[in-house]
């Protein structure tokens, strides 16, 4: 154990960067989101209004966009669970020596940034990409297959950047099974399905759980992927923030959108906590 | 059972195609003769990859996220390294609250925050400087670096410091002597992930970096807003992904990368 | 053609730059005078014929700070107290708003580089470029050249590309729309309620390469898009037209180029300015990427003279909208582009 003073010590470095480069910014952003901007003017007036609230809140436009972005974060959510649950258990299990090389494909996504892997995707699906390229010259689509500017087109650039954030905890967490627990559970008379319901999810849960939670939060926050893959046709929160920010020059409405948005954020935050709380086995 | 077997690896390999498929698409594309891409793509030729080469502008951008990675990287990681050392072996009271803050800048939407960033530095006199730049990238770095290093030290028995201390070691020498070589994986996985989250940034970048600190992604995203990627940039990130990719598997081999997250 | 008052303009521009270089007679050698522009051909435009120019004039150093121009506009907002960019490239949508909130350099009028350009043009900031507004069709949808009317043909609703909002395109589309309804760019409703019948775009598009990918598939009949750069690009695309529209004109939309108010370095973003506005860098811009000179003095090959806006008579054909107007309504546009024209 250290001593109380050259812990603070330790800590100081991290908390005045974070406390100066983020929190004070960040503080700013609360505050510009009570201001306005004169009529015929881009400058900022300090008069505290809750105007912009009051218009994110009554306007369905903008919910209906918060509302598709929550929706977009859940399903890029299941669909990574379902997608990892099945990798992470092959490469806990039955990788053997090629666990190495197939974990490194599974971090491709997450250390090539945003910009580099959409690019790919695009030419991957878009009208003259190597998708439809390949069904139009064997002949069985004439018109190309449309998935860029749709919210499915979106979902697959989702899952493929933020599939990582699932499978690694769900790796951490079934390397944690004991080896011999489901041939234990068969031998006992339990059926396939059973041992995993039973058994294999529920001791996985915490791994699951932490998985879905970094990849809701990126999900939600995303600018690039949503811009590009949507062709600007899905309004998600982070490009209507980003459309009013950059484009519109309303400050004060875009800091205003990024409150709300966080606010949803801390609530389902409290709400995984409480349920990691009620979890067996809740202290890691 | 052999029938589960074999539908369970067709699965787990369509899963890894999926995740492979835009960046092998990506890595092709740069080989492709023409301006804009198209499949199948009409020739084949490496002339993109000559002119990148050739253009001292792009060497510019990409020396520049070089710089900017490795020197925000160093913040990120001592800073990272000394707050995950104080919060796991200080027994603070605070340490909720100070793991909060330090992760907080994870879920923040960067487009807004980065305006008001930008402000802030505007009103001190330091927009648009390399300091500026570095510290923006050392704050969104820091999160992962702490994450990583917190989980590090979890896995280290502090009792081997402490004993080389009862016997009079001074604490940074024990530090150096006892933990720092077990921790060392970690740390180079921190740095590895803070380097390559700051290499990439493309949006606090856009409005915090000036005319001096232009790096290779906010080059790529000006044309991706103008008249479309130029195809030498698609070769350079090309080439970058390949990098990245060969770095990952050595560093997956070598240092078990993936476990540390 | 080459009338007397031609040739005072050329005079007076050539002295403008002559002066710059007097000028630079003292020495600015240590310097960095920062440029906010667009990556790509404008960036390799600029930098031969403006900046290498200045610096071997002045020693002083020009850096390029990349970005799409809306990018820009934040920065400077933000960075009003303390600005670290010297001259920057708007667009006419945004220029007149950054001279009314008193953040850029009002142009002179008595100024050699004002009058070298066409009258009226100078708007906010000095005018750069002049392009119109015209429609990029595919060859295969489209038999031939489009006027503005055709967009609304039937066969094509739901196939037209657009640019996000707000944008010059967009503000354009909106001022065309009125006047095929017999009204203008005031009639907000008239506008809105006839670019809603054009249905949902079929992209929106933030890079050319997007839409000319589409065309090529058949999927985007039309978009409303500015000549320049996609006259250049058409050579890669055989498929793919351009068509000034008659009636009414292409709209006219003119690149901007301001110098900041307080800059560090106004003495050498206005001489930037000087090179910028130069017949030389201009020729430059219509024969590479046929971007019309605003220069009235410069001479054109026949081919950049053929698709750039470059003759009195040709600018005096474009539509001019009310840009005062449109940029006060950016928030309330915007709010209604993206629910009657995006969501439908």
């Amino acid at each position: 154990m250290l001593a109380a003073k050259s812990a603070r010590g330790l800590v100081a470095p991290a908390v005045l960067l974070t406390a100066g480069v983020f929190l004070a910014p960040f503080l700013l952003l609360l505050a510009m989101s009570l201001w306005s901007q004169p009529p015929g003017s881009l400058m900022l007036d300090v008069t505290p209004t809750g105007e912009h609230y009051r218009r994110i809140t009554t306007d369905s436009y903008y919910m209906t966009g918060l509302a598709r972005t929550i929706w977009l974060s859940l399903a890029t959510t299941a669909i990574c669970a379902a997608l990892a649950l099945p990798l992470a258990w092959w490469i806990v299990r039955r990788a053997g020596r090629f666990r190495g090389l197939v974990l490194a494909v599974v971090l491709i996504p997450m250390v090539c940034g945003a910009l580099l892997p959409t690019l790919g995707i695009v030419n991957l699906i878009g009208p003259l990409g190597v998708l439809n390229g390949t069904l139009k010259s064997l002949g069985l689509i004439d018109r190309s297959w449309k998935l860029l500017g749709t919210q499915a087109g979106i979902l697959i650039g989702l899952v493929h950047a933020f599939l990582p954030l699932m499978v690694l905890p769900l790796v951490a967490a079934m390397d944690r099974l004991p080896r011999d627990a489901e041939g234990a559970a068969m031998s006992l008379g339990a059926r396939r399905r059973a041992v995993w319901t039973r058994i294999i999810l529920p001791l996985c849960a915490p791994g699951l759980l932490a998985g879905s939670a970094l990849v809701f939060c990126a999900t939600l926050t995303a600018f690039v992927t949503p811009l590009i893959l949507g062709q600007g046709k899905i309004p998600t929160f982070a490009t209507m923030a980003y459309q009013q920010a950059s484009l519109v020059l309303d400050w004060p409405f875009a800091s205003a959108l990024a409150v709300v948005m966080l606010a949803i954020l801390a609530a389902i935050g409290a709400l995984g906590w409480a349920i990691r709380q009620a979890l067996p086995g809740a202290a890691r | 059972m052999k029938l589960s077997g074999v539908l369970w690896a067709l699965l787990t390999g369509a899963v890894l195609l999926f995740l492979l498929a835009p960046v092998a698409v990506l890595i092709f594309s740069a080989f492709d003769d023409g301006k804009f891409f198209r499949f199948p793509p009409r020739e084949l030729s490496l002339r993109w990859f000559g002119a990148a080469l050739d253009s001292p502008e792009y060497r510019g951008a990409l020396i520049n996220s070089t710089i900017i990675a490795c020197v925000s990287t160093a913040i990120s990681v001592t800073a990272g390294l000394m707050a995950a050392t104080g919060l796991s072996r200080g027994g603070l009271k605070s340490r909720a609250l100070v793991e909060l803050l330090l992760l907080a800048p994870l879920t923040l939407p960067l487009v807004v925050w980065a305006i008001a960033l930008l402000q802030i530095y505007a009103r001190l006199g330091i927009s648009g400087t390399f300091g500026g730049l570095v510290l923006a990238h050392a704050v969104i770095t820091l999160p992962l670096s702490v994450r990583i290093l917190l989980a590090t030290l979890a896995g280290i028995d502090p009792q081997m410091e402490e004993a080389a201390r009862s016997l009079g070691a001074r604490p940074l020498r024990a530090f150096l002597r006892t933990t720092f070589p077990l921790a060392l994986p970690g740390v180079l996985t921190a740095a590895v992930f803070s380097f390559l989250v700051s290499f990439n940034d493309v949006v606090v970048t856009t409005f915090i970096a000036g005319a001096r600190w232009m790096t290779f992604p906010v080059r790529m995203y000006s044309q991706l807003r103008g008249q479309g990627v130029d195809p030498i940039t698609l070769a350079i990130g090309a080439m970058i992904v390949a990098l990245i990719l060969a770095a990952v598997i050595a560093g997956e081999l070598k240092f078990k990368w993936s476990r540390r997250l | 053609m080459f009338g007397t008052g031609h040739f005072i303009r050329a005079s007076l521009a050539a002295g403008a730059v002559l002066a710059a270089g007097a000028v630079a007679a003292q020495d600015f050698s240590g310097q960095t005078l920062v440029v906010g522009t667009w990556g790509g051909d404008i960036e390799r435009l600029l930098k031969e014929h403006a900046a290498a120019p200045l610096e071997a004039a002045t020693g002083a150093k020009v850096e390029f700070l990349l970005g799409g121009s809306g990018d820009r506009m934040s920065k400077i907002y933000a960075e009003r107290q303390n600005p670290t960019m010297d001259a920057t490239f708007q667009n006419i949508y945004e220029a007149p708003q950054l001279l009314a909130d008193g953040l850029v350099v009002p142009p002179d009028p008595g100024s050699d580089m004002y009058k070298s350009v066409w009258e009226g043009m100078n708007e906010g900031c000095y005018a750069m470029s002049l392009v119109g507004l015209g429609i990029a069709y595919s060859k295969d949808l489209v038999s031939e050249p489009p006027e503005w009317a055709d967009m609304w043909n039937p066969d094509y609703k739901g196939m037209i590309g657009m640019a996000p909002y707000p944008s010059s395109e967009g503000g354009g589309l909106l001022g065309v729309a009125a006047r095929l309804e017999g009204t203008d760019e005031h009639d907000a409703d008239a506008a809105f309620a006839k670019v809603a019948e054009l249905g949902a775009p079929a992209l929106v598009y933030t890079s050319l390469e997007e839409v000319f990918a589409l065309m090529e598939a058949g999927e985007v009949a039309m978009a409303p898009m500015i000549s320049g750069y996609v006259l250049a690009g058409l050579k890669e695309f055989p498929g793919i037209g351009f068509s000034f529209p008659t009636d009414p004109g292409p709209v006219l939309i003119r690149d901007m180029v301001c110098q900041v108010a307080d800059s560090p370095n106004p003495e050498l973003a206005e001489m930037f300015i000087g090179y910028a506005l130069s017949a030389e860098t201009q020729k430059a811009y219509a024969e590479e990427i046929y971007f019309g000179p605003t220069n009235s003095t410069v001479e054109l090959s026949d081919a950049a003279a053929a698709d750039t806006i470059n003759s009195p008579d040709e600018v005096a054909s474009l539509l001019q909208l009310d840009w005062s107007w449109l940029i006060e309504q950016r928030s309330d546009w915007t709010e209604r582009w993206n629910k009657e024209i995006l969501a439908q």
